[in-house]
């Protein structure tokens, strides 16, 4: 398997970073081996890390009812979840759980502060990275809540285009 | 018409099995959705139907009035079926097995495009969606374009109404408006019609002293016929509602509109006459050009009356505009909606005779004019088609010196 800093390039908020940053930042995460249907976190969760997968498949899901869960997204090699941890003490507002066995790249919270500390810099960067990355999820969760609004209209037969004529008479 | 649709939307489920940490994800789209949901209509307090003479092709249609917004939609006879259906008890999905059962095949667009019909016409159960259909007319639609498109649709839409419409007709028919609908006075009007036209035929040796004394004054014989025709559409739509009233049935409106954009007309909204039997509907039709009938003949009457002279002259140019306002009422070819329109479409019990018609000229293309897969009622909308465009193309022959000099002004 590659080393953890060259994998780091094909991670989005690590593209800012330039090598030496990269082996920094390898130095602070804990690798981990998870099998395949394995819970990483459950929603309400403490949230205290982010994860990077580094191999595998992972699947974000919501709780809707009884046992039901909606798929929010699925996460694949170089994407990163649980960003929101690294700065947010309240509760993990997904359950991830992997779909294949999967390895995974785990930065703590408190490594990130390290970080912040000791090289701002790099810390600014991966913050910048980071803007961009929620960007791109608000977008995909607007996109999933318009999609969400269309299967209910669709599903109740309310969303055929056409209008129909009303039956009226005018008499003239 | 064609449109596009997207393909249907799909959600993830992620089912969690009992035992700890197995899984399975499910997709749904909404059709699979779709054809679980089990649509419930109204209440029965609060609908009526009608069933509607058999047409040209054998089938039967229904009228389906909501008594809570007054609104009404045309069911044929497979949407009548489905809509026994729709109780809340049934799925689509049933729904679409026993239509299979019924009629030998099933296409989900047929039932989607009654939805949407119920749904506008607020005969479902589903409020809040029905508020957002309702409330998204009043939203700023781009699709209406430029300011042009925006101010033609506007001035389409113009319409003047009389208030409390249905309670001013009630009034009005039984302060003395029934005795309109006595059989007495229909012989009445009909003696007195044919008087008229007997009395009328000598009239046309003296045609050119008639015309020497109209053209002495013009602008007085434009504005009492303009009064004249104005009054007499005014007593015409009026009748209309009376006729309506005498069936029992509502009117829902009495106004001023303009006939396909164009022409300045007074109008009775009597569409709850599809409530009533073809005869009620028929009489409601004859009873407006009656007024015209009726009123020319009085006025030729008394052309016979009045002794030579200007006065005459009126009152007879007034008979005959009266009338033959009365003849272009009851002609059915025109592509106008007007009496003898409505006439033809219930004695074909095709209410949307024009519609149809008209729809059926783009279909007839992209099915490359396949003329022999046409059913019989379609061969009738064909038929009217033709009929219109031949009146039309007559009527411009037959008027085309007048054009050219409208033209010229």
């Amino acid at each position: 398997m590659e080393l953890v800093s060259e994998f780091l390039k094909k991670v989005s908020f690590c593209q800012d970073l330039n090598e030496s940053a990269r082996s920094k930042l390898a130095e602070l995460l804990i690798s981990k081996k998870i099998s395949a249907g394995a819970i990483i976190f459950r929603e309400f969760d403490e949230s205290d890390c982010l994860y990077i997968v580094r191999s595998g498949r992972i699947i974000i899901s919501k709780h809707v009812q009884h046992q039901v869960d909606i798929v929010l997204t699925r996460f694949h090699p170089g994407d990163c979840f649980g960003e929101m941890g690294l700065f947010d003490t309240s509760p993990r507002s997904a359950s991830a759980q992997t779909e294949t066995d999967s390895v995974l790249l785990r930065l703590d919270r408190k490594a990130f502060q390290q970080i912040f500390s000791d090289e701002p810099e790099i810390a600014a960067r991966i913050c910048y990275r980071l803007v961009t990355v929620f960007i791109e999820r608000l977008r995909a969760t607007n996109d999933q809540a318009r999609e969400a609004i269309r299967w209910g209209l669709e599903a109740t037969g309310f969303s055929v285009a056409p209008e129909h004529a009303p039956l009226g008479r005018r008499s003239t | 018409m064609k449109y596009f649709m997207a393909d249907p939307a799909k959600l993830e489920l992620l089912n969690r099995s009992t035992d700890a940490g197995g899984f399975e994800v499910i997709r749904i789209d909404s059709l699979r959705a779709y054809s679980a949901y089990k649509p419930s209509r109204l209440p029965q307090s609060d609908w009526e139907v009608t069933a509607q003479p058999k047409s040209a092709d054998g089938t039967r249609q229904f009228v389906l009035r909501n008594l809570r917004q007054d609104s009404y939609v045309l069911l044929n006879s497979r949407e009548y079926y489905l809509w026994n259906y729709l109780d809340g008890r049934h799925s689509l999905e049933e729904i679409g097995r026993a239509f299979h059962l019924a009629f030998g095949a099933f296409d989900y667009l047929l039932i989607r495009q009654l939805l949407t019909k119920l749904y506008g016409c607020g005969l479902l159960e589903s409020k809040r969606l029905l508020d957002f259909q309702l409330n998204r007319g009043t939203l700023p639609d781009r699709r209406q374009g430029s300011g042009l498109r925006r101010n033609l649709l506007r001035w389409r839409a113009m319409s003047l109404r009389v208030p409390n419409a249905d309670r001013v007709c009630s009034l009005i028919y039984e302060r003395g408006g029934f005795l309109l609908f006595h059989p007495f006075t229909f012989w009445l009007c009909l003696a007195a019609a044919l008087c008229a036209l007997v009395l009328a035929l000598p009239f046309g040796q003296n045609a050119s002293s008639f015309a020497y004394f109209l053209k002495t004054r013009p602008w007085l014989f434009s504005g009492v016929m303009v009064a004249s025709l104005v009054s007499a559409s005014i007593l015409h739509v009026l009748v209309h509602a009376l006729a309506c009233k005498a069936h029992g049935r509502r009117v829902r409106e009495l106004g001023f509109f303009l006939l396909q954009g164009i022409v300045p007309t007074f109008y009775a909204d009597v569409t709850d006459i599809f409530m009533s039997s073809r005869r009620a509907r028929i009489t409601v039709d004859m009873a407006g050009p009656m007024v015209e009938v009726v009123l020319g003949s009085v006025a030729i009457l008394a052309a016979q009356a009045a002794s030579a002279g200007l006065a005459q002259a009126l009152l007879l140019g007034i008979g005959l505009a009266l009338w033959e306002s009365a003849l272009l009422n009851l002609y059915p070819f025109n592509f106008l909606e007007m009496d003898g329109y409505n006439i033809l479409a219930d004695l074909t019990a095709m209410p949307m005779l024009r519609q149809q018609a008209l729809a059926l000229i783009p279909r007839l293309y992209e099915q490359g004019l396949n003329f022999k897969r046409l059913a019989r009622a379609e061969w009738l909308q064909l038929a009217y088609l033709a009929l219109c465009l031949i009146s039309v193309f007559i009527y411009v022959i037959l008027h085309i010196d007048g054009l050219r000099a409208l033209i010229r002004l």
